[in-house]
Parts: structure tokens; C-alpha cells; sequence
């Protein structure tokens, strides 16, 4: 068994310590004189500190608790705290008063093993692995103490929780990390530099494994990163680059002023040319970082404006990366002042590991490239959630509705009420970036008035694209409201602050995230804004308007209600299906329709945006043919999508999918009668379909039969479908109207 | 706890829990151990080495020291003269 480094010295032995000799020397007896004195040592806080407790056997320990309990003191949190990591457990009133995650060392410190333990302590440390705040001493300790009881799983998912944090949590759940590991996705990575990319190649497999990959690293050799930018690998998924100043420059002084300024912009066109020849030519994405502001300037002052200044250098670099990014689908960018955020910029860069080898970050600063290279990854390839549940009292406004009445609640241009307010300005921000939001209190309905009664309110009860303001338990309520949206609960992003309801929240829908959400309400809206699961990957024209599209589809559930008979709705919906192929436009909104779907999806593959123009580039090999739709209630956007490959007369559905807005009426057969139609006219005879069942798909199971396909066997866990393009009646519906964009 | 026990001769224990993290070294170590006996002790595990020993006590290394670094004596001089 490996033993990992601490941040701080491990005590000699770990868990209750009956055996543990008390040193029989000068330095056992000065111990015992400062516990005898230990109520004085607390309230003049001296010598305690020095002492490692872990010398100190557990009866000595008792006798400090109860000298402390009988001169009426609390075990103050300085005390407790290396008393819990030499691993005592502090038992009676000093145990009881223990809060949070030094109640949960101490009873593990406690613990013998039995499963009933297991189980009670298990809840316990689930409620900590939300918490962001527990110090990197106490999370190695709790880890290690969890090891040595054999309670792998449970060590492994704190560490998993704190790995962002404190990053050497994941080396000591080693072997049951590597476990984790195997039953991941494989993403492969190709990592290059303009530097040495070792220690980044390192960070990136415990990186990419938090966020849901096995990353399989392989390095490209040192400094090659222009030459594989412009001969991109086709053998990986990425291609992961850590661009550094120094590496990237190496300015020469020898050069006049102005011949440095040349040279200079010379490499950003350098730079920037490979990045495009990478667009135009890579089939894999790009993971890119910027440049870090610099910790020293090279003309003073004038840094930013003179053009052999460093920092105006590294603003013209990152210009380039920028751009190549808004021109291509395949460019993803870690922003490092962001990634950075946390460091102060002297400790971006390690001099001597510079010197040493040519290692252009900070091992500090390599880490957090690595945790933001694979959360980009994580948020290109599953985007954000769709839903935001708030909760009101005390986190939509300040105060509880029911005992203060409209006009005592706090949310407004004032103190304290501003800050409720600032975190209403964020939920609209949310909402105009596509997340839909859910209004979830337990109230009167009354409540729901408020968003009109109170001035201070800048949110609206109409923002709201669904509503449970009632006295059940939140998690039914989601559940309904996730099932009339048709999303699912993972979909879901919960906000409450009440930890009882986020608590009860995770027990019964462990689907949906329940972030913890800081106790302080000024705290909220930056921490709302730096929380990574509603960070877009791209904005489309779609994600803006796609709560004012469930508002749409909100008025035709309630035509359907009031409609004598499903037809008399489908015909009263007046629908319109307009075809078109994919475009550079539309690209985006297909890739992301791609990751998103979940329910009416053939075969699930997620195709990226690099796919899907790779597909369109030839079309005598494929096609993808996307559908809108409106109706009587507004325009629905692009909802369905197909692509297509095609061998001559043989032609097979690679994906075929649909928004969940539109499911059920009818929309899917007339699209697929118009590709039928298209296929035709290109010469195809024989169309394949295939259903790849997942979790989630179950609704299409039949599609293709109900279509006129015809089975055609079984492939892996799916079934496959032909049709025979001119002697079957393509499907069709008369509820609606297609027409084609071309 | 076997490592810890052989550690007792060193002046910092910890040293040999650094040696079994950064170079899965479980063998015994004296003042004399250097890259020689220690086979995954390259020039890159080096810098790991280095980041090791200045997280565990909170020390900034020179590159003169990171030089000097050639045998577990070498570190226990350059810690001492630290002050750890």
C-alpha cells in the first residue's frame, strides 16, 4: 500500500489507540502539568497548541475534556481540531457540541467498523460532500480514517467530492479511484505544449475521472504545438494545449526595440494561422487556454500599450485564440484569468521548475488548468441543466411570506433586500440564456402574488415556465413538473435554503443537483454565477427563446384540455414543419440538440459539431435534414433533426431525434416522410433504420414499425428496421404543413 | 505502518512517506539512499520530489537546493537549514 504526502505531518498512527505509549520522559510529564492546568491553557490560549496529540494516549485525553467540562468551557475549535486529526474523539458535552464536519471525524475516529455505523455515518458524509468548505486537513484525515476502516465507497465519493478542492484526496483513495475509473467513458487526449506538458499530462486522468471520463493521456513531443495545430492527430478525441508566455515568446533583446515588436507579431500570426489550418482541417476538438496576465511587465508602465510590452503581447496572443474559437466549432477555450481566478499571479509560474525543466506553470496553476480543461470537456459534451428550481422564503426574498405578509418581506434597491434582489437579476440572467424556471415553496398559493404585489421584485410569476407553491414534498412536486415538461431529473438544478429541504431533496430524487448554497445571502449571486452546471457551451438564437417556447406549448396543453378529441386539437394546432439542411448557422442548435435529447432519440449517439459538418460536407455520402415547427401559439425553433448516411441506393439513419416540446403530435412522421421523399429523389431505394434502447428511449421503441419499416433483425442490444423506398407508402400526418428551405 | 517503523532513524519521519508517494518506494532508507537506489528517481520525479518536501513543510526550495538534493542526507541538511 502507497502512503500519499500531507499538507501537514501524519500522526504516527491512525484510529482510537489504546496501546499508545505515553512517553515516560521530561516531555510526558510537562504534558501531563499542561492538561492539569488545561482550563487556564484554554482561556489564555498558550501551550495547548504545542502539543502533539498524538503522543498523548485517550485517558489523558478524558481527563483534559473534563477539567475543561468542569470549569463550565467549550473545547474551542483550535483545540478540537488537532485533538480530531491526531484522531481522538472527543466524547460527552465536547462531542455533542461539535458541528458539521469535525462531529463526523470524531465519530469515524470512534468507529470499529460495524455496517450499522457504516450506514448512519454514510448520510452523514453525503451531506458533507456538498458542503465546499471543508479544509484540506480535515478532508485527507476523514479519507484516510474511512480507508483504514475498508469503507472504500465511501471514502472514494468524499473524495470524489472534495478532489476540486483538495486535489490529493483522490492519490489516497487510489486503488478504489482507479476501480471508479473503469466503469467511465473513454475520452483520449492528446496533450502538447509550448512547453512540457508532464505535469499537466499527470493532473489530467484524476481531472477528467471527477468529471464522469477515463482519460486515456498520451503527450506529443515537446514544443510541437504549432506542428500539431497544423497536422492535427486523428487517432484521439482531443487535442488538449498548454500554451505558456515564456515558451511561446522567447524574446531575444538583442534585437532592437521595434525589431522585438516585429518578432512578436510575427508569432501571433504564427499562432493564429495554425489555429485556422486546425479549423479547417482537425476532426477532433481543440481544448485551448489563454494566456495568464503576466507577474512581471517588461516596459514598466507602459506594459499594456507599447507594443514590445508583455502584457500587450499576451492581450494580441489571446486576440487570435479568441477568434479561432468564434470561428470554429471545434475550438474550446479555457479562459485562464478564470481557471486562475483562485491564485494570485506571482504563483502562476514556479521560476526554478522553469529553469529546471522548462515547466511554464506552477504545479498550483497546472492543477487548475487541469480541473478547467476537463470541465470544459464536460460542459461541450452534456451542456448545462435545463431546469432551475427556486425555492422562495429566504432565497427568492428576504423574510417568509406567510408570517411577514407582502410588505415585510426584503427584496429591493435596499439593504438587505438588494442582494435577494441581485440573486432574482441572476435567475432572469438564466432564464435568458435557456435554463427554464421552476417556482417550488412550500406556501399558500398566495405566495405566487407577491412577484406582482411587492415593487422590490424584478422576477414575474410568468417567468416561471412551471409552478408547485403548495404544502407536499418538493421532490413530488418535481417529479410532476419534470414530467409534464417532459425533462428528466438530472435536467434539474434545485436551489433552496433550507438544508432540510435540500437534504430531503437529495434522499428522495438523488437524480437532481442540490448544490449547498451559501448561508449568507450577499454571497449568493457571484456564487450562483461561478456554479459550473449552468455554464453554457454556446448560446444559440434557440436557448434564448426557449422559455417563451414552453410558454407556447404551456397555451397548447390547455387547447388540448378544452379540444373534444385528440384530432379536432392536432387540426386546431395549425401546424407547420419547415425543412431545411443543416447550415454554419445551424450547426450548434443540432449539436446541442444531439447532446440534450434524451426520450425521442433512435440511437442516441451524440454527435458534436464537428460530426455533424464532417456528415454535410459531402452530399452524395449524407445529409442532415433538420425540421422546425410553429403553430398557431408561436414558433416551436429547430425540434427535429436527422442524419443520414448514404452508399449509392442504400442509405441508414444514423441519428434520428426530437425535442420532447413537440412529441406526440404527429410532427416525426411527417418529417420522416419528407426525408423519405428527399432520399428518393437522390436515388436511394432502401432505407435503414435502426433503435438503439437506452434508459430513457422507450417511447420510440415502435416508431420505426408504426413508420411501415419492416424488421430486419437485431444488432447488439437494438433492432434493425428497412423500408423499401417506393414500395411502401411513406409516413406522413394531415396535421401538418411541410414546406422546404433550400 | 511497516515504512514507519525503519523511519524512526531519520530526523524527519515524514521523508519516507514522501518517498512512497512520489516514487512508490517501500524499502529502507538511510541518509546514504539516493537516485541510485531509488529506481523511479529521474529527473522528472524530481520536481515532484521537490513539491513534496515543500507542501509537507511549508518551505520554498532554491533552484540551488533543488540541485544540491542528491541522497535523503542531502534533504534532511537542506530542511534543517530551514529551520523545519
Amino acid at each position: 500500500m502507497t502512503s500519499p504526502s500531507l499538507d501537514m505531518p501524519r500522526p504516527s498512527w491512525t484510529g482510537p489507540m489504546a496501546s499508545a505509549p505515553m512517553p515516560e520522559d521530561k516531555i510526558g510529564e510537562i504534558i501531563d502539568a499542561v492538561i492539569d492546568a488545561a482550563p487556564e491553557c484554554v482561556r489564555k490560549r498558550v501551550l495547548l497548541p504545542a502539543i502533539d496529540w498524538a503522543l498523548v494516549p485517550p485517558h489523558k485525553v478524558s481527563l483534559l475534556l473534563s477539567a475543561l467540562d468542569q470549569a463550565n468551557l467549550a473545547v474551542p475549535r483550535w483545540l478540537a481540531k488537532p485533538l480530531l486529526l491526531a484522531g481522538h474523539t472527543l466524547s460527552g458535552a465536547a462531542g455533542d457540541a461539535l458541528a458539521g464536519v469535525l462531529a463526523v471525524l470524531s465519530r469515524l475516529n470512534d468507529a470499529a467498523g460495524e455496517p450499522d455505523e457504516r450506514e448512519a455515518l454514510a448520510a452523514s458524509l453525503d451531506g458533507l460532500a456538498y458542503s465546499s468548505d471543508v479544509d484540506a486537513d480535515i478532508a485527507i484525515a476523514l479519507v484516510r480514517r474511512l480507508l483504514a476502516l475498508s469503507w472504500d465507497d465511501e471514502a472514494l465519493r468524499f473524495a470524489l467530492s472534495q478532489a476540486q478542492a483538495v486535489p490529493q484526496v483522490l492519490r489516497l483513495a487510489g486503488g478504489a479511484f482507479e476501480r471508479h475509473l473503469e466503469n467511465l467513458p473513454n475520452v483520449r487526449l492528446r496533450i502538447s505544449g509550448s512547453s512540457t506538458t508532464r505535469v499537466l499530462a499527470d493532473a489530467l486522468r484524476p481531472a477528467f475521472g471527477v468529471e464522469g471520463w477515463r482519460a486515456d493521456i498520451s503527450e506529443s513531443s515537446f514544443g510541437r504545438v504549432i506542428g500539431d495545430l497544423l497536422s492535427p492527430p486523428d487517432d484521439v478525441d482531443a487535442l488538449v494545449v498548454l500554451l505558456d508566455a515564456e515558451g511561446l515568446l522567447m524574446t531575444d533583446w538583442r534585437h532592437a526595440v521595434q525589431d522585438v515588436e516585429r518578432l512578436a507579431a510575427e508569432r501571433a500570426d504564427m499562432l493564429g494561422e495554425a489555429l485556422q489550418a486546425f479549423s479547417s482541417r482537425a476532426s477532433v476538438l481543440l481544448l485551448i487556454n489563454t494566456l495568464p496576465v503576466p507577474s512581471g511587465p517588461t516596459v514598466g508602465l507602459l506594459d499594456r500599450r507599447h507594443g514590445v510590452g508583455l502584457r500587450r503581447i499576451i492581450d494580441s496572443l489571446n486576440a487570435r485564440i479568441l477568434d479561432a474559437a468564434a470561428g470554429s466549432a471545434r475550438v474550446h477555450v479555457v479562459d485562464a484569468d478564470q481557471a486562475l481566478s483562485g491564485l494570485a499571479s506571482r504563483d502562476h509560474v514556479d521560476p526554478k521548475l522553469w529553469y529546471y525543466g522548462r515547466i511554464g506553470y506552477s504545479h498550483e496553476a497546472t492543477q487548475c488548468f487541469a480541473r478547467a480543461f476537463a470541465e470544459t470537456w464536460r460542459i461541450v459534451q452534456r451542456g448545462p441543466v435545463k431546469v432551475l428550481a427556486v425555492d422562495f422564503d429566504n432565497t427568492l426574498w428576504g423574510g417568509i411570506y406567510g408570517d411577514d405578509g407582502v410588505d415585510g418581506l426584503a427584496c429591493g434597491e435596499d439593504f438587505p433586500g438588494n442582494a435577494f434582489q441581485a440573486f432574482q437579476q441572476e435567475c432572469l440572467r438564466l432564464k435568458a440564456q435557456g435554463l427554464l424556471l421552476v417556482a417550488l415553496s412550500k406556501n399558500e398559493v398566495g405566495a405566487l402574488d407577491v412577484f406582482e404585489k411587492h415593487s422590490g421584485m424584478v422576477l414575474k410569476a410568468e417567468d416561471f415556465a412551471a409552478h408547485a407553491v403548495n404544502w407536499n414534498p418538493k421532490a413530488d412536486n418535481l417529479r410532476r413538473i419534470a414530467a409534464d415538461l417532459n425533462l428528466g431529473l438530472d435536467s434539474i438544478l434545485f436551489l433552496d435554503d433550507s438544508p432540510h429541504e435540500r437534504e430531503a431533496m437529495r434522499r428522495l430524487t438523488p437524480e437532481v443537483r442540490v448544490p449547498e448554497m451559501p448561508e449568507d445571502p450577499a454571497e449568493r449571486p457571484g456564487w450562483l454565477r461561478r456554479l459550473s452546471a449552468t455554464w453554457p457551451a454556446r448560446l444559440t438564437a434557440e436557448d434564448a427563446s426557449r422559455p417563451a417556447v414552453y410558454a407556447v406549448r404551456r397555451a397548447a396543453q390547455e387547447l388540448q384540455a378544452r379540444a373534444a378529441s385528440f384530432e379536432d386539437y392536432l387540426s386546431a394546432l395549425e401546424q407547420r414543419l419547415s425543412l431545411s439542411f443543416v447550415t454554419e448557422r445551424t450547426v450548434a442548435r443540432t449539436a446541442q440538440m444531439h447532446q440534450r435529447t434524451n426520450q425521442f432519440n433512435l440511437t442516441t449517439v451524440r454527435l458534436g459539431e464537428a460530426d455533424i459538418s464532417a456528415l454535410a460536407e459531402d452530399s452524395t455520402r449524407g445529409i442532415v435534414l433538420l425540421g422546425q415547427v410553429s403553430d398557431r401559439f408561436g414558433d416551436h425553433g429547430l425540434v427535429i433533426a436527422a442524419t443520414v448516411n448514404i452508399d449509392g441506393p442504400q442509405a441508414t439513419i444514423r441519428t434520428l431525434l426530437m425535442s420532447c416540446r413537440v412529441i406526440g403530435r404527429e410532427v416525426e412522421r411527417a418529417f420522416l416522410g419528407a426525408l423519405v421523399g428527399e432520399l428518393a429523389s437522390r436515388g436511394v431505394a432502401s432505407l435503414r433504420g435502426i433503435y438503439v434502447p437506452t434508459e430513457k428511449n422507450g417511447m420510440v421503441r415502435d416508431f420505426y414499425q408504426s413508420c411501415g419499416f419492416s424488421p430486419a433483425g437485431g444488432a447488439g442490444s437494438g433492432t434493425v428496421w428497412t423500408f423499401a423506398i417506393g414500395d411502401t407508402e411513406p409516413p406522413g400526418s394531415t396535421y401538418v404543413t411541410t414546406s422546404w428551405e433550400r | 505502518m511497516d515504512t514507519y517503523a525503519s523511519a524512526t532513524e531519520l530526523a524527519y519521519p515524514e521523508i519516507s512517506e514522501i518517498f512512497a508517494d512520489v516514487f512508490q518506494h517501500a524499502g529502507p532508507l538511510t541518509r546514504g539512499t539516493s537516485p541510485d537506489d531509488v529506481s523511479r528517481w529521474d529527473s522528472l520525479q524530481h520536481i515532484a520530489l521537490i513539491r513534496a518536501l515543500e507542501t509537507t513543510f511549508a518551505v520554498r526550495l532554491s533552484m540551488d537546493e533543488m540541485m544540491e538534493i542528491r541522497s535523503v542526507g542531502d534533504i534532511e541538511r537542506v530542511l534543517g537549514r530551514h529551520g523545519v
